[in-house]
């Protein structure tokens, strides 16, 4: 119920007013002068004031005054006495919502009064309105504090290392991960020092190039980077990073920085452990190897001793080719273990390929011949002499021209005209080239695979399974490869390339 | 006539010091480099027992066991397998060849692990020829 404050001195018309009013269905309180209504304003707090103009005392206007002062949302009817315009004018310069002329018709203070509890109304709809409002902007702000510490915590908690800079370099956003990565605190870097300062000199040319240009961002991808931390320790990470953009705006930079020691050191265990199991499986094949070794000394001192006790000079004789060629299986064995297990210089000297190729030729043909296989030299006798380790090229092709011989032995139950050619070329002048080919039985897919697997051998007891691994790591270290074809059935053909400084013959 | 032994193995060494065994124990030897060879030669020869290596080039030594246990006419040549493998592993080979489809064979006579002393190899021959 609207409350109204009614005040005037003269009784009769309170009267009239206050039935009048209450009939209306207003609240309504009296006073007969204006310290009393002003008084029962501050106590009652009503929504409209209606104050005769002339009163003894505080008059209309002084009242008014006090309301407005008091509540600046009341609203204040003025009664004026006839044709008083001036105090009319008065009072609605100082806030009045309205005046009503004595003597005071009931459709007009009613109207008037209406037109009051409107404006209230008004009012406080737009205090709803105001009030909603300033609530609406609180619980935006919160939401954006709220996203805000969300983006930071996510910042904060990130197990890489973030550093954000202005566009000027200046860092301004650095993250527990990059303190650890850099050794810096935050409170030492923000707003303090430049990327320039902390990144590595590559990468922090990137970034100048980058912020100098306008061509847009150039993100950097993954790369291994090297950062040097505060303390001086050196600390691997993986880095990406790019161009903060606002629209075309260059407005930063962020770098991304991964930690990599226990990723490095969890490859270093899986190294030593892969090492570990390779030696193992050598420790198998070695054993296997020997145990055959072994088998054939036993036999050959059995045939000896059985040659001893019977004067049999031919039994003898065999005995003791049988403990000689496994002495020198194990001094094979030996010197390919360590040829293997140790790394080696190349010892350069001058000398001929194609005579060392003939050598090879003249150590392995009379075995080649002795199983029915034709030896073949196709020479590029135009190769003069060169610096090279005539020691390399003697050990690798010594063993491939055994492998292509053992390639036509166990080639079996074939009708073929078993050939082996050895061919030497210079490719380009800077590559001597070995090709060691036969039509002996070639290599499965699954040999193929295997060659150059430390003690795969297809030879059952009699190879080593390193003498491909040892050619092939010879060559290497003279800065060349050894490459095959093969195909199962019909042959293969190994090469072997060496860097070639030399002359023509 | 003295009983023949055929002895196979790739190793020239090994195939030597088994024929002078074999000779001092009193039977004739006949040797052969490889599976295939070998089975030719127990055709051809009929021997009384077989010195088999197992690992030999190409496979050749388990295919001629195979052939030979699984042959009407050979089955009851007596086998001694001579190998640097392990016995597990020899009969582990087998098994996976019978599981793709290959007849069950039956176990050789005798195997003997490489090294292997020339004694105990002729104490096995006289054991099984007598």
């Amino acid at each position: 119920m609207t409350k109204v404050l009614l005040i005037d001195d003269e009784e009769s018309i309170v009267r009239v007013l206050f039935i009048s009013l209450k009939s209306d269905g207003y609240d309504v309180l009296t006073a007969y002068t204006g310290e009393d209504g002003i008084r029962l304003f501050q106590k009652e707090t009503p929504d409209i004031v209606l104050t005769d103009i002339k009163m003894p005392g505080m008059n209309g206007i002084e009242v008014l005054k006090a309301v407005k002062e008091s509540n600046p949302d009341a609203e204040v009817i003025v009664i004026t006495g006839h044709g008083d315009m001036d105090s009319a004018i008065e009072a609605l310069q100082h806030g009045a919502s309205d005046f009503i002329n004595k003597p005071i018709r009931d459709d007009i203070l009613a109207l008037s009064l209406q037109r009051a509890q409107e404006k209230l109304a008004v009012k406080r709809k737009l205090k709803e309105y105001t009030d909603d409002l300033e609530n609406m902007v609180q619980i935006a702000t919160e939401e954006i504090r709220r996203k805000s510490e969300f983006l930071n915590k996510l910042i904060t908690s990130s197990h890489d290392g973030i550093v954000a800079t202005a566009e000027n370099g200046e860092i301004v956003i650095f993250n527990p991960a990059a303190e650890e990565i850099f050794g810096y605190s935050r409170i030492e870097v923000l707003r303090k020092k430049t990327l320039f300062d902390l990144y590595p000199p590559d990468i922090a040319e990137h970034f100048r190039r980058a912020l100098s240009q306008e061509r847009g961002p150039k993100p950097m991808n993954w790369q291994e980077v090297t950062i040097q931390r505060k303390d001086g320790i050196s600390i691997p990470t993986g880095f990406s990073g790019t161009l903060l953009l606002e629209g075309e705006l260059v407005i930063g930079t962020v770098g991304f920085f991964q930690d990599l020691r226990e990723i490095k050191r969890l490859e270093e265990n899986l190294i030593r452990s892969e090492r570990l199991a390779a030696i193992g499986q050598t420790v198998a094949g070695l054993a296997h190897y020997i145990k055959n070794i072994l088998s054939g000394l036993k036999g050959g001192t059995y045939t000896v001793n059985v040659g001893l006790d019977k004067q049999d000079m031919i039994k003898l004789k065999k005995g003791w080719d049988i403990i000689q060629q496994n002495v020198s299986r194990i001094s094979t064995l030996v010197m390919e273990l360590l040829t293997y297990s140790k790394d080696r210089e190349p010892e350069y000297e001058k000398c001929s390929p194609n005579k060392i190729v003939e050598d090879v030729c003249a150590l392995m043909e009379a075995t080649a011949n002795e199983h029915g296989i034709e030896f073949i030299r196709d020479l590029d006798h135009s190769i003069g002499e060169g610096m090279m380790d005539p020691n390399t090229l003697h050990r690798s092709l010594l063993n491939l021209v055994s492998n292509a011989i053992d390639a036509c032995i166990f080639d079996l139950g074939s009708e073929k005209r078993w050939q082996i050619s050895v061919k030497t070329s210079l490719k380009d002048n800077a590559i001597l080239q070995c090709d060691v080919t036969d039509n002996g039985c070639g290599m499965s897919e699954e040999t193929k695979k295997n060659i150059f697997s430390s003690f795969f051998s297809t030879k059952a007891g009699r190879g080593t399974g390193l003498g491909l691994l040892v050619s092939r790591k010879l060559v290497n270290e003279h800065g060349g490869d050894i490459v095959f074809t093969s195909e199962e059935g019909k042959g293969s053909t190994f090469t072997i390339r060496l860097p070639w400084k030399g002359s023509r013959a | 006539m003295a009983k023949k032994v055929l002895c196979v193995d790739d190793d020239p060494a090994v195939v030597v010091a088994m024929e002078t065994v074999v000779e001092e124990s009193g039977y004739t030897p006949l040797t052969a480099p490889n599976g295939e060879e070998g089975l030719r030669k127990v055709r051809a020869e009929k021997p009384d027992l077989v010195i088999l290596d197992v690992l030999m080039p190409k496979q050749s030594g388990i295919k001629m066991y195979r052939e030979l246990k699984t042959d009407q006419e050979l089955k009851q040549i007596p086998v001694v397998i001579h190998s640097g493998i392990a016995r597990r592993t020899f009969l582990r080979s087998q098994e996976a060849l019978t599981e793709f489809g290959d007849e069950p064979v039956a176990e050789p006579e005798e195997y003997l692990e490489k090294p292997v002393e020339p004694e105990e190899i002729a104490e096995t021959l006289k054991r099984i020829l007598g």
